[in-house]
């Protein structure tokens, strides 16, 4: 009886890797294995400033870090106020700029989100998320 | 000369004895509708858990992409593993649905799809310990309103049912199992 489950399971898991790997294949370009954001979607410091005055700089990080500190006329735009502050960004926003997403550090989701959503909601287009985040515009400020 | 052959029929003494089977049916018939309603009852339980697993699955392997960010977010796992995983549960989710519908590889299904909810139901936890404000990513973007409560209250039903259907299949395994 045991051997029987065990033998359902492992069918169970073999089937379902058969679609997966045909899916992995069909979104190869779609999502990197490395990182969490296509490197086509990431941005340097370096390269956003170089960008000049073509760049809109949005804020993810929650509204208290954005109050402390921030990039010199970024806007804020985080999912906890999204609904609120979306229209006031899409007001600043104007075709040809650049949108460059930042929250506090290399390992914070928030700008990744923000980003997948100003594209898929807003159908905004050169949507970025900043390398390293608040934390890497500091080391090189 | 058929009906002497009736009448001969009737006038025998077994004619009018009922047969101890016939005793058993006749005794029977209440616990058969017992039985009968109880199959039909766990046939549905059967068809909603498949279904919410089948339509759970179908959602995330439309869009691996966002599933995977999902999963992300837990920060338990290295990215690569959660691009893995995003790519092969929701295809397992289905296969095991499936499994559930139509009575094949049923306890291996049963037994996967426990597994797993009981998996997510701790990483849930886990992350709403260590104060983390994510969304389950179950069920697509539908879920991404949900409050704690409600996923817990999900999971913790699916857990349930998932649980009774195990212990029937192992009182008594389904025929095509």
């Amino acid at each position: 009886m045991r051997s029987s489950l065990v033998r359902q399971i492992l069918i169970l898991a073999v089937l379902a890797l058969v679609p997966a790997v045909g899916e992995a294949i069909y979104f190869r370009h779609k999502i990197s294995w490395r990182s969490a954001i296509l490197p086509s979607e990431m941005v340097t410091v370096d390269q956003a400033r170089a960008w000049g005055e073509n760049v809109i700089w949005v804020d993810a990080r929650p509204d208290e870090e954005f109050a402390r500190d921030h990039i010199p006329a970024a806007l804020s735009l985080n999912e906890d106020r999204w609904n609120e502050l979306l229209p006031q960004f899409l007001a600043a926003w104007s075709p040809g700029k650049k949108i460059v997403v930042y929250c506090s550090s290399l390992g914070c989701n928030a700008s990744r989100e923000v980003a997948r959503r100003l594209r898929r909601e807003a159908q905004l287009p050169d949507v970025f998320v900043l390398e390293g985040g608040w934390e890497g515009w500091l080391k090189t400020r | 000369m058929g009906g002497v052959a009736e009448n001969e029929m009737s006038a025998t003494p077994n004619a009018e004895r009922p047969t101890p089977n016939a005793e058993l049916r006749t005794a029977g018939s209440i616990p058969d509708f017992k039985g009968r309603t109880s199959k039909i009852l766990w046939r549905t339980v059967d068809l909603v858990v498949a279904g919410i697993f089948i339509y759970a699955g179908a959602i995330k392997a439309l869009d691996p992409v966002q599933f995977a960010s999902d999963i992300d977010n837990y920060k338990i796992l290295p990215w690569p593993i959660s691009v893995a995983l995003a790519f092969y549960l929701p295809w397992l989710e289905i296969f095991c649905g499936l499994a559930l519908v139509f009575r094949r590889l049923y306890r291996g299904a049963l037994s996967i799809l426990t597994a797993l909810v009981v998996i997510f139901l701790v990483a849930t936890i886990a992350a709403k310990v260590r104060g983390l404000d994510i969304t389950c990513g179950c069920f697509g973007h539908a879920s991404q309103n949900w409050s704690f409560p409600t996923h817990l209250a999900l999971d913790l039903a699916l857990l349930a049912a998932l649980s009774a259907l195990c212990y029937c299949s192992t009182a008594k395994p389904p025929e095509n199992a």
